[in-house]
Formats: structure tokens, sequence, C-alpha cells
């Protein structure tokens, strides 16, 4: 063997000697030289691929040999690669190799050459370079089609962060060639008259449809571009892990980070890969995989995730022992048995793992969502737990999780389950106080109780101790929680009871005095803090067996929500907490002693503010005394008890008139707006009244009272103006309100004289001579017409109506009396001239006529007669106008009411009338109108024939028929 | 028409009368009194128009979002490429005198032959729409273009015209070959809704045309009615 390894060297030593003889002497081309060069390009990758034979290597085995590659671009001349490429050649053996240009292989021709030499161990002394071949052209360009422009490279995907370079091929060879990156003009490197180069460094992703880059020849309407997808870099999978829940089936997850997701680019892939069984899986999901565990019981895995896209792989690996990588299954059927008030049994079951294993399950109870219990169970299958200590009727939840025994790896999920335990008896007496309405006790026990079930009912047993026997007992239902009762000035003891529907609870016993118990006690203040009030008292020397504060929650001015808080024996401070307190809100706090008989002795009273404010309203001040130098101030109604802080006292302030000076009990200040004012402090709250002295007279003052507290005082802002009066007013007002008296009682007496003068030397009296009626009859020449003399006429009675005294009735001549004739009911006429007169119930005076017939004088009482309308007109006689002795009438009628005293003015005149056809019942009124009032008689007049009213009806001609009659009667 | 009704003067109760009988002589011509007869296409035109005007609307918020989703330059304003390899979408464009010569017949086909092709290209736009929003808005509004094929074909039913059955061999498929780079594909995207804009535009056009065609003489008469204060 080795003696034909030395022959072959020397053989192969005699050939090259040979050639490089022959080439020195010949200067022909080694055979070695690289023969049979084709270039192709691969557009998808930017390639240029290169192919090759060393022909003249014929029957040698195998030389290593050195290739070195020239690249050129668009022109031999101009060499952009040179690079040497090493490797082992065989005889006929095809070549290849492979370059990826920057710049898009489309944008320009490349040539490509190469030479070789031997680079072989086994040659002394090779060397040197063949000659080199001749130069390929790959040029790209030939492929594209008639388009006027092209950029390349197109559709291309990189990875962010990576630079690009982007070109484009013009055949218009214009210079108005402009290209942007997502509508962003670039500038680039002109290579040739129609290719230029852009370099588009540290890419980034932009959006999955990709990054768009287009060139346009401007106002050419030619355009050309290309989408570029940038992908995020792959990211190596994070927090890879293994588990099973049953030996059987492995689970592996990882957190995949983000993926590009661009359309151009699938999802990036995962593969498992297990080394020891050297098998893999192709993963469905981008974060788990499942992997079955063979039934060889393999125990030990070592996997590997490998992550891939079309540009990158990444790769993590674990290795780790199946038994530690246990996670259970969640256990099921998790119930409690056997709920009692205190105890309850838990039982639930979990899935096997493997055979004969155990789990370590965890219990966990909870209360209102906090772990008040948890225990530990080992189980195979079934798990089961006594729960003690519970609280009766009150909802738990149960929660368990198992682990594997052998090697803890995880938990597994939780399952929980609600109940509620059973009631019990309340074991608690309810809190019980009393809110004493009125002195006479009206006492209202309020409770709150914290029991062992659904409290459905107080019972209350009031027990009279004075009266032993006496015991009232009273049902409430809940879930009021007071109720009221009535005492008397008797000791009541009164035991309150809760009862569920297991039973009742302790007693709560209070007792109620018959003394009011409305004894003054220390008044103190509490101050607040944000914590609340801490109220503190003095300790009662007695046998106290505790202490009840208690307080109003809401404002003063709001009902009562009556709190109390129950302390025991020997504490004498406390910090009462509400939610409901508010700033500036006044609370009264009220301490008692309990004594050893469970009587409530009011101790302390305490007022106090959680947070004082400064009064919001001043108060209501009036002004009095004024005189020309002061004025009193007072604001008695004014309440310091329901103000937002403790009253200190009060800011008087006065505003002086121009250029005067504050008086010195006043003090200088400066107002808000900047105008003077002085100021006078009251520091006694209870202080409710001020005189400003020291005044000018008839000046112009502005003043204000607001109080303050221990924040700040009132609003300054509604002064209330003043003027002093005049010095010397008070004086003349001394002297003149006695005159203005005297002469008001001269002119009272003058009056009252003159009255009297006047009724005894000239009395009114009408003069029936003077009527204007008199004017209208002698304007008619009536020889019959003539003026009715009182004492011609001899009347049958006067009768005056609705006179309370029966005294003034009179019955006059021969008038017989009402029960000695036929006619009862008298019939009465007015003498006023309209019906409109007529109709109301007014006062008359009434001439009563018993010659009248019974229809008549059953329907006139003391009324007029509406007339019916049978009555022909003629019958008026020569009073051929109505209207115009309806005016005269009136006007009669109004002078004689001028005529007669103010307080008779009401009086009417009535005639005596008589029908004129008796027994005539046609004529009658069918529907009489009520009898008016009557007053006293003053005067008759007789009224002429004719000359009677005549309302502006047609009802009024009967009328004037009837009064026609009745005056040849009188005469 | 109505002999009566424009000449009565006011106050001339013969005009009124004349008028008031004329109308009555009409009212059975009223296709909305007439009851008892066919409505005819006018319902389904107006429909039709009606859906034509909503996915108008519709494409435009669509154009909006795909258009963004395409990147610049697809998304500005003014960005008018020429129409390289966009060259199988049915073009809405004509000649206006050639739009006039055709009838009512050429019209509705012209309009569902180019609804079908471009319903088809839609759908392989929605298949390779990345964001599940995107997909969701293009499915709606490839159902609501089903909606107008149909109701299309509703019209050219009732006005008696035949649907045009496609040629076997020439149904447009949706096949972004290897050839057609990825900014082609963006610019075939852009035509494709610019072709359905143009042709809701069109159609609505048509259909309000063949709207007015279709359209009963009933606003003659009510115009007199209220003329004359009755």
């Amino acid at each position: 063997m080795a003696l034909f390894a030395v022959f072959q060297t020397t053989f192969l030593l005699a050939l090259l000697s040979l050639r490089t003889y022959e080439s020195e002497v010949l200067s022909e081309p080694l055979p070695l030289t690289p023969e049979s060069l084709k270039v192709s390009v691969n557009s998808t990758c930017q390639c240029l691929h290169l192919q090759w034979t060393v022909h003249s290597l014929a029957y040698h085995q195998e030389l290593k040999m050195v290739f070195q590659i020239q690249i050129s671009r668009f022109k031999t001349s101009n060499v952009i690669w040179v690079e040497n490429y090493s490797t082992t050649v065989k005889r006929n053996q095809v070549l290849h190799w492979s370059w990826e240009s920057e710049l898009p292989l489309e944008c320009a021709a490349h040539f490509i050459r190469m030479r070789s030499m031997v680079d072989d161990a086994r040659i002394p002394k090779p060397g040197f370079w063949s000659n080199w071949s001749s130069w390929e052209e790959a040029d790209a360009q030939n492929m594209l089609g008639h388009d006027p422009l092209f950029v390349f490279p197109k559709d291309k995907l990189v990875e962010e962060g990576s630079n690009v370079t982007i070109c484009y091929v013009s055949r218009i060879h214009q210079d108005n060639i402009s290209c942007y990156l997502e509508g962003v003009q670039i500038y680039g490197e002109q290579l040739d008259r129609s290719v230029s180069a852009f370099e588009l460094k540290n890419v980034s992703f932009i959006r999955e449809k990709g990054t768009n880059v287009f060139c346009k020849v401007d106002q050419g309407g030619v355009l050309g571009g290309i989408v570029l997808f940038v992908s995020k870099v792959l990211e190596e999978p994070k927090d890879f892990s293994c588990e099973t829940q049953d030996l059987k089936t492995l689970t592996c997850t990882w957190d995949p980070g983000s993926d590009t997701g661009l359309t151009k680019q699938p999802s990036q892939s995962y593969t498992l890969f297990e080394s020891f069984s050297g098998k893999k899986t192709l993963c469905k999901h981008r974060n788990w995989c499942d992997w079955q565990v063979a039934q060889d019981s393999q125990e030990t895995f070592n996997f590997t995730l490998l992550a891939e896209n079309y540009l990158r792989k990444r790769s993590v690996s674990i290795l780790f022992n199946l038994t530690q990588r246990v996670h259970p299954m969640t256990p099921y059927n998790l119930l409690p048995k056997n709920v009692g008030a205190t105890k309850a049994t838990m039982t639930w079951k979990v899935h096997s793992i493997g055979n004969n294993s155990t789990l370590l399950c965890q219990l966990e109870l909870l209360a209102e969502g906090k772990v008040i219990q948890q225990s530990n169970v080992s189980i195979k299958v079934n798990g089961e737990y006594l729960l003690s200590e519970l609280e009766p009727d009150t909802e738990y939840v149960a929660r368990v999780r198992c682990a594997y025994t052998n090697h803890f790896w995880k938990w597994s999920e939780l399952i929980s389950q609600k109940f509620n335990t059973a009631e019990a008896a309340p074991s608690e007496a309810p809190d019980v106080w009393r809110n004493l309405k009125l002195v006479s006790g009206h006492p209202t026990p309020l409770s709150k109780v914290h029991a062992n079930g659904k409290i459905l009912f107080y019972n209350v047993i009031v027990e009279n101790l004075d009266k032993p026997s006496r015991f009232e007992v009273l049902s409430i239902p809940a879930p009021a929680s007071s109720t009221e009762l009535t005492l008397d000035q008797c000791s009541y003891q009164i035991h309150v009871t809760a009862h569920n529907s297991v039973g009742p609870s302790p007693a709560s016993v209070i007792v109620v005095s018959g003394d009011p118990g409305n004894e003054e006690v220390e008044k103190g203040r509490v101050n607040g803090t944000e914590d609340g009030f801490s109220v503190s008292w003095k300790p009662q020397s007695g046998d106290a067996t505790g202490y009840v504060v208690e307080w109003c929650d809401g404002p003063q001015d709001l009902p009562c929500v009556l709190q109390w808080k129950n302390l025991g024996p020997n504490t004498t401070s406390t910090v009462i907490r509400s939610g409901a307190f508010r700033p500036g809100v006044r609370y009264n706090f009220r301490i008692y002693g309990i004594s050893t008989r469970r009587m409530a002795h009011l101790l302390e009273k305490k007022a106090g503010y959680l947070e004082e404010l400064a009064p919001s309203d001043n108060p209501q001040v009036v002004m009095s005394k004024l005189t020309s130098r002061s004025f009193t101030l007072s604001w008695k109604d004014y309440s310091t008890e329901s103000q937002p802080g403790f009253i200190q006292g009060y800011h008087v302030y006065l505003k002086p008139k121009a250029g005067e000076q504050c008086h010195p009990a006043f003090e200088k200040t400066v107002l808000p707006e900047d105008s003077v004012c002085c100021k006078y402090t009251i520091d006694n709250p209870e202080q409710k009244t001020f005189v400003v002295e020291n005044l000018q007279p008839e000046s112009v003052y502005e003043f204000i009272v607001t109080p303050y507290t221990s924040v700040g005082e009132g609003p300054l802002d509604a002064f209330t103006k003043v003027t002093t009066l005049d010095e010397y007013s008070h004086t003349l007002i001394h002297i003149i309100l006695p005159m203005i008296f005297c002469i008001l009682i001269v002119m009272i007496i003058c009056y009252l004289k003159s009255q009297w003068l006047k009724e005894k030397c000239y009395p009114d009296s009408p003069n029936p001579y003077k009527s204007s009626v008199l004017s209208l009859i002698k304007s008619k020449e009536n020889p019959h017409l003539t003026i009715m003399y009182v004492n011609d006429c001899v009347p049958d009675a006067i009768e005056v109506i609705n006179k309370p005294e029966g005294s003034k009735i009179q019955f006059l001549g021969t008038r017989k009396s009402p029960t000695e004739t036929e006619f009862t009911k008298p019939a009465y006429l007015y003498l006023l001239p309209t019906e409109k007169n007529y109709s109301g119930p007014g006062p008359c005076i009434c001439f009563e006529n018993f010659t009248y017939n019974q229809a008549a004088s059953d329907f006139a009482s003391c009324g007029h007669f509406p007339v019916t309308p049978q009555a022909p007109r003629h019958q008026l006689g020569p009073l051929t106008s109505p209207e115009n002795l309806l005016k005269a009438l009136e006007q009669n009628y109004m002078n004689s009411l001028g005529e007669i005293p103010a307080g008779e003015a009401n009086l009417n005149y009535v005639s005596q009338l008589a029908s004129p056809t008796s027994g005539d019942k046609d004529s009658l009124p069918t529907n009489p109108p009520e009898p008016a009032l009557c007053s006293e008689y003053k005067m008759q007049t007789a009224i002429p024939l004719g000359l009677a009213s005549a309302p502006p009806s047609e009802n009024s001609s009967l009328s004037s028929t009837t009064l026609l009659g009745q005056g040849e009667h009188c005469r | 028409m109505l002999p009566a009704a424009g000449e009565p003067a006011a106050g001339d109760s013969w005009g009124m009368l004349a008028c008031l009988c004329t109308v009555l002589w009409h009212l059975p011509a009223v296709p909305a009194l007439n009851r008892t007869g066919d409505p005819g296409p006018g319902p389904s035109i107006q429909k039709t128009y009606d859906l034509t005007r909503y996915l108008e609307h519709q494409l435009r918020s669509l154009a909006g979002t795909y258009l963004n989703y395409l990147g610049p330059p697809f998304n500005e304003p003014d960005f008018n490429p020429p129409r390289l390899g966009a060259e199988t979408l049915p073009r809405a464009t004509v000649d206006l005198e050639v739009w006039r010569s055709l009838n009512d017949r050429l019209r509705l086909t012209q309009n569902y032959e180019a609804y079908s092709h471009l319903l088809c290209y839609l759908r392989g736009l929605n298949r390779q729409a990345a964001t599940a929003e995107l997909r969701r808005s293009l499915a709606h509004f490839c159902t609501s273009l089903q909606g107008l094929l149909g109701s299309i074909a509703g019209v050219m039913a009732a006005l008696g015209y035949p649907l045009p059955q496609p040629l076997p061999g020439t149904e447009p498929t949706w096949t972004p070959g290897p050839a057609h780079s990825d900014f082609l594909q963006k610019m075939d995207d852009f035509w494709l809704l610019k072709e359905l804009q143009t042709w809701l535009w069109r159609s609505a056009k048509d259909f309000n045309r063949l709207k007015k065609k279709m359209q009963p003489p009933a606003a003659a008469v009510t115009l007199h009615l209220e003329a004359h204060g009755f």
C-alpha cells in the first residue's frame, strides 16, 4: 500500500512538472482551469448560482483546490467581489457556489470569472493559479417585461433591523423619477443611466401587509413598486416546561412571544424533539404540545423545542424526570355531609395517578372570603375530613386541591363548595337600650343581636317592680328592632330575649325607673378627630356595673337615630366612631352609669363637633332705640346650639362715616373688599344685645353682627344701613305728641256737639211739596191728582216686618187680628219702579190691606206682583209713556233716599193697594217672588192712578192696571 | 289629462264641479287606489335603488379601512395609479353616448354581470385579509352585495328579462399567481374597490332612471287635488 502511494506521488509530480514545463514553454492554459462555468440568477434569494467542472483532473481520485471567483457589476472591469472557495475536487465533479447580492440582480448585469489552484498537501509546490476562465454574464434584465419602470427586489422578506438595498430600472431614461418609502420620498445613488439604488437601513415592522416602496415618473403616470415584508425577529420560546396529569401524557407549554403575522410568511412553527427516544412531533399549537409517553416506562426526558420561520430558528431544551412533573387533575365531587350547627364533614374524590400512588390534599375553610382553617389529608381516591368549631347558621366555603405525594411539583386546580351550618339557639343576650321619650316614661327597647340563626321574634317581658305580680309579655316579630311601651310612674324591669327556630337567647335586662331622671348633670365638650369622638367621663363612685354612651347619629334638626355603646365597669373613656358623623354638625353624647339593679343614671352630657366650621349664617339683628348718637342691636333669637361650631362670641362691624375715627372700644380692621371698618368683639356667646354709642347725629352707618367660632366668623356680606336721628328731633317729639293728642280730644268733642245741635234744632224732615213727583203730576194737569195727607187717609193697618222687636208691629184702626179674619196673609206692593229692585229680598215697609181677595193675599207677601201678560196695554190710561214715568219715579225715589237719615237709607215706601178685579184669579202672578224683609215705617205717599211703576217688560202692563184701581180705592 | 283642472277661476263653482268630476273620473287610474292590480316592478326597483345607495355608504367606510390596511400610497386621497394588472375587473366607466344608447335590459345585464365578478373578487380579498375585524367587514359587505345581485335578478324577472348565463370557463377566479407581485396585488385591490364604487354610483343612476320610467302618472292627480284645496 505504501509502495503504491509513493508511486502515485511520483507520478503526480512528474505530471505536474511536465505541465509546468509545457505552460512555460508553450504558453498553453493549464488543464486545471475551471471549465463549463455556468451562472444562473435566483431572484427569490437574489443569488448568483455558479456551477463548473475541472475536466483536466483526469484519473485523479481527489484533489483539494482553491477557486478564486471574481464578480464584476455593469462591466467586467468593475470588480465588486473576490472570494476564494476551497473544496475537494473529483474528476468530472460539478462544483457549485452561490453568492447573494445586496443589489437586486435584476438591476445590473453581473460578470463572473474564476481561476483555480491546487492546494493539496500532497503536492509540494502547487502554489500557482491557473488562467482565468472567460467572463460569464448574468443579466436578469433580459427576463424583465416591457414595462417602463421596475422596482426590485420584489416581495422580499427581511428581518427587522436589517439593511435592504432597493433599486429601480427605468426603460424610459428620464431623470424625473422619484421613489417613496411609505409615502415619504427617499434618495439614493444612481448606478447607471437607467438604474438607481436606495439603501434602507435598519428597517422596522410597519404592518402585516408589508411596507410599500414605489417609484414614479413625475407627472408621467408611470408607477412601479414593491412590498417589503419586514418580519420581527423570531423570539426564543420562554417558560418552556412539561408536566403530566396521569403519567401517560406529557403536556409541554411555552410562551411563544410575539408573532409578526405577515401575510407573506406563515406563523413560526414549533417542533418538539426528544433526544433519548429520538422522536419528534410537529406541534399544532403555538404555545403547547402533547407528547405521548411510551409504554416502556421511560422516566427521563430531554426535550428540545425548535421554533422556526423563514428567516431564523430558535431552540430551547429541558431535561426532567417524569415523576417529578406530576400535576394532578382537579378533585371532584366535593360535598358537605352531616352538616350540623358547629360541625360538617367534607368528602371529595381524586383521579388516580398510576398504581397505588397517594395524593396530598389540602382542605381550606373560608368564611367571608378569608381562610379560617387549613388541613392536609393524604388519600388515594376518596377524601373525607371533619370540620369542627364552626359557627351556627354561617355560610362557609370549603375548597380542596391536591398534589402528588412522591414528589411535590404543583397543586392541582381548586374545587370549591359552599355550605351553611345549621341554626342554634342565640348564644348572646340582645343588646338592649331604652330611649326615654317623655318625662313620664316611654321606654323604647332597641336591640342589636348577633344570633346563631335567623331571629324570628323578640320576647319583651315588662315587670312592674312596684307591683311584682304584674307582668306584661310582648312578642315582636323580626326584623323590627324596637318597640314602644307606655309605662306609668312605677319602676319597671324589662327582659328581652331573641328567638330563632331553635330557641331563645339569654335575656337582656334593663330597669326603667319611675324617676324621670332629668336631673342636672355636668355638661362638657368633646373633641372630634378623624377617628371619631374620644369621650371620657368620671368613674362613678358607687357600684356601677357598666356604662352606656348614647348619641344620635344625625344632625339635631333631623329625627334622632339613637345609637349606644355598652362599656365595662372599669372603662372611663371610649372612642365613638360612626360613618354618619359629618363635619359642622353638633353631636350630643350622654353617658349613663348602669347600677347593679340594671338601672341607668345619667352621669354627664358632652357635645362636640367632628370638625368645627365657621358659621354659615349671621343672626337676624333687630335694631332699636335709635337716637341721634346711639342705637341698640339685638339678636335674641339666634340659637348657638345649631351652629356648625361652638360659638365663641360675636363681632360687631360698624362702617363709620368717611373720615370718622373708630371709637376706642372698637378695633380698626380692613374688610376683604379693602374698606375700613370698626370691629367690636363680644366674647360672651350669650350676650345677644349691643349698644352702639358715640355716633354722629344725622349720619349713615352700616353695621353687621357676625358670630365666630374657633375656625372663623360668619360671612361679611350684608351690612345694614342706619341713619342716626337729628339731635333735637327727640325734644320736638316730646312737645308735638301731647299737642296732637289735645287737638284730637277737642275735635272729637266738637263733633259730638255738632250732632246733638243739629238733631235738636234742625231735624231733617221730608217735604212732600218739594217732591219731583209733584212737578210731573202738574205737568199732566190731571184734576184727580193731589197730595195725599196722612190725616186724610185712614189706614187699615201698618205692619213692620223683620224687626226682632215684636213691639214694633202695629195694627192700626179697625184692623182685626190676623187670627180673626180669613185674610191671614198680608199683601204688599213695592212702589219701586223696576222689577230688578223688587226681586231682591230687602227691608221694606209694608201696608196691609185686608180688602184683597184671598188669592191675591196668598201670593203677595211683602213683595211685588209680577203682572200677567194677559192685561191689555190700553188700560194704562193717561200714562202713555211708561219709560218717562219710570225715570220720574226713580228720581223721586232717589230724592227721598237723600232726605232720610243715613241709617235708614234702606227703607222703602210701600203703598197699600187693592186689586181692581177682586176674585179674578187669572190676573194673579203665577210665580210670586219671595217676600222682602221689611223694616220700620217712615212715611207713605199716595201715588196717583196711572203713576204706578211700569217695568219695561211686558209683564209691567198688568202692574200698571192694578195700581190704577188701587189709587181710586185709597182716595 | 285634466281639461277642467287648470282653468277655473276662483269662486267659479262650475269650474270646481268640473274639476271634481274629472278627478273622480281619473281616480280608478291611480295605482295607489287600485288595490286589486299587480304592483309591477316599481317597488322592487325602488328597493334595489335603496340597496345600492346603502352599499355606496357602506363601501365608503370599508374602503377607508381597507386602504389604510394596504398603507400609503393606496390610502392617499389623490392616489390615481395606472390600471396595471386589473384588466380583468369589469369597468364601470362607459362613454355617455354609449350609455344612453343602452336599453334597460342591457343595462341590467351589465350590472348583474359586473356585480357577479366583483363579488367573486371581493370574496378573494376577504380570504386574504389579515385582521379579523377586516374580514368581518368584508364578509358583511359581500352579503350585502349578494343581496344586491338578488335584487337586480328580481327586477329583471319582474321586467321579463332573462338572467345572463355565465359562459363556461369564464368564471372569474381569485388566483394571486407568483408572477403577480404583492405591489400589483395591492393595486388590484385598490382598483377593485374603486370599480365597486363607480359601479354602485352608476347603478344608482341606472335604477333611478328605471324607477322614473316605470313610475305611474299618479303624482299629477295628487298635485291637482292639492292645488284646488280639496
